[in-house]
């Protein structure tokens, strides 16, 4: 066993749910058996895993995957934490598993250096050493839940079995605060901005298109076609070669998303799933392309339809 | 051979058979067209009338309005003043549609430039106007055969425009012109665009359709085609300045 570097550094920030569970049952495993119960799982695994270490050994912790890749840690092996960033006080600690951080879109950029503590181990390690009854008591604890809405539930019945226990929600973030809601706005955004300009792009294209066909239009209607008659063919040649692009891009869409989530999970070392094109999507994408399309089409014929016999056929 | 117009159909009576209005009756037919540098008056004023049967050759030099004309005869383009009917109807109260079917069924085209559908085969040419005026498939085939037949391409029906000659693309136009038993055939200059011996072939083929029973209005330069033609009428500067036999104006445009 070697002692291979001192870490300053750990977060516990954004602990998934489960895990929080996790740490949260072997501290007062007594107070939320429900939580405990829900937690099974991942949070079971991780809670066999912390148990594992002995007692005379440094207390077991969890590293995420990218703090081991980053120090060349192995499991097994023993660091040392401090809470200080001068690494004052450090504690020993046996690193029993590695874990995938949770997702975070909102902390795309930065590493995800992160430890996994006992609680009992995570108080030790942040008690002021000049107050006796720092490592004697928690101010406070943060609880994760898997569903948000379980929270005044929650927290009724950890005050019916502790009585003294201040326990309130924390107010839901609103929608804008919510990551995956921002993100979602800003694709919108991206998306009305892409579907505008390439419609206009297909308009110029489409009408490029029916200035080719200028003679074509102008013999079908010297020969006796009705303006009516040939915008009915562009419409449903419209219609199908709109349907034909909407589902081809989807498909597209569909079969190159593992590509391009790949490409950025490996960019930001992260798990986060980036595309995934759901049955909404398609069908929002469908909706939006055909009418615009076939619009398109039409406004393009016309632009030939309202121009007289003579000029369609002159050179 | 099968006329164009054959017998069957009993719809026309023959030339001067009496009371049926004639095909087209044009009176004092002008046309404006209002450009930036100032109206062009390409017609003054043009009075015609076109019997069943008839055949009848318009010519006179560039830019003299033989076009124009043709195109207001053709429902293709309208008048600034003046009154048109087609078979009695006054064209100046149909609808767009209703001009489009007259197009349709009531008077065939052929231009210089043959304005075939370059992605269709000769066959799909001549059925073309066919099936949008509604005609049963085997109507369809029995006929687009026959057209086919009749202006000699029989064998060339799969070929496109652009495997053609200039006069079977010529003939094909003409074909197609038919395809609806029209009562009018307008050519504006048939033979433009094709050597003496073709356009030959083509002004035999048009005294063949005239004689079969289609009537027929021609703008030519060609005295050839001009000479069949039972009327000639001879513009200048947007006007018909005389109706004479058509030997001796021929002899004069040559002379001129
Ligand atoms: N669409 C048009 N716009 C403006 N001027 C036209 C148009 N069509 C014909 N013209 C003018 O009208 C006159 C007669 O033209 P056209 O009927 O084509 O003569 P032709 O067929 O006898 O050569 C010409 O001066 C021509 O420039
Ligand atoms: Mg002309």
């Amino acid at each position: 066993m070697s002692i291979r570097s001192a870490l300053a550094l750990f977060g516990l920030t954004a602990l998934p749910p489960c895990a929080a569970f996790a740490v949260l049952s072997l501290a007062a495993s007594p107070v939320v058996p429900a939580a405990a119960n829900e937690a099974r799982g991942p949070a079971a695994d991780i809670s066999a895993q912390l148990a594992a270490s002995s007692p005379s050994d440094p207390p077991g912790v969890l590293v995420s995957r990218q703090l081991l890749e980053e120090s060349g840690l192995a499991v097994g092996e023993v660091v040392l934490f401090s809470a200080d960033p001068r690494g004052a006080r450090p504690a020993p600690f046996r690193i029993v598993g590695s874990y995938e951080p949770r997702p975070d879109p909102m902390r795309l950029g930065s590493k995800r250096l992160e430890a996994r503590l006992h609680l009992p181990d995570l108080i030790a390690l942040m008690a002021d050493p000049s107050d006796p009854l720092a490592s004697e008591s928690v101010a406070s604890v943060n609880v994760a839940l898997h569903d948000r809405k379980d929270a005044a539930k929650f927290s009724s019945d950890l005050i019916s079995r502790m009585p003294g226990l201040i326990a309130t929600p924390t107010a839901p973030p609103p929608d804008e605060a919510d990551p995956f809601v921002v993100l979602e706005r800003f694709h919108l955004a991206i998306a009305i901005v892409t579907v505008i300009g390439s419609t206009a792009f297909l308009l110029a294209l489409m009408a490029m298109r029916a200035d080719e066909r200028r003679e074509t239009v102008g013999i079908l209607r010297l020969i006796g076609f009705t303006r009516r008659g040939i915008l009915l063919e562009v419409l449903v040649e419209g219609l199908f070669i709109a349907v034909a692009g909407a589902v081809f891009g989807v498909l597209f869409a569909t079969a190159t998303q593992g590509i391009v989530n790949r490409f950025f999970q490996w960019r930001y070392d992260t798990a986060l799933v980036f595309v995934r094109v759901t049955a909404p999507i398609a069908a929002r994408c469908i909706v939006f392309a055909v009418p615009l399309g076939v619009l398109a089409g039409l406004v393009a014929s016309w632009t030939l339809l309202r121009r007289d016999i003579v000029a369609l056929l002159r050179r | 051979m099968n006329p164009p117009n054959t017998p069957d159909d009993g719809r026309r009576p023959t030339a001067g058979a009496g009371a049926a209005p004639p095909i087209v009756e044009a009176a004092g037919l002008t046309k404006v067209f209002p450009m930036p540098a100032g109206p062009v008056v390409a017609l003054r004023g043009v009075s015609l009338r076109d019997d069943s049967g008839e055949s009848i050759a318009i010519t006179g030099p560039s830019g003299c309005g033989k076009s124009t004309l043709l195109h207001l005869l053709g429902c293709v383009d309208t008048p600034t003043e003046g009154s048109l009917a087609i078979e009695g109807r006054d064209a100046s109260r149909l609808s767009d549609f209703e001009r489009s079917r007259i197009r349709l069924t009531k008077i065939g085209f052929v231009f210089q430039r043959f304005f075939l559908l370059p992605m269709l085969t000769a066959w799909e040419n001549v059925e073309l106007p066919q099936s949008e005026a509604g005609a049963p498939k085997t109507a369809r085939r029995a006929r687009t055969r026959e057209l086919l037949d009749y202006v000699g391409l029989a064998d060339r029906a799969g070929h496109k425009p652009s495997q053609l000659s200039g006069g079977e693309m010529q003939r094909v136009a003409i074909a197609r012109a038919l395809a609806n038993r029209p009562l009018l055939l307008l050519a504006d200059e048939p033979t433009g665009e094709l050597d003496e011996a073709t356009g030959e072939q083509i002004v035999e083929l048009f005294d063949r359709v005239n004689r079969d029973g289609t009537t027929l209005v021609v703008v030519t330069h060609n005295p050839i085609l001009a000479n069949r033609a039972r009327r000639v009428l001879p513009m200048r500067s947007g006007r018909l300045i005389m109706e004479s036999p058509a030997s001796s104006i021929v002899a004069r445009e040559e002379g001129a």
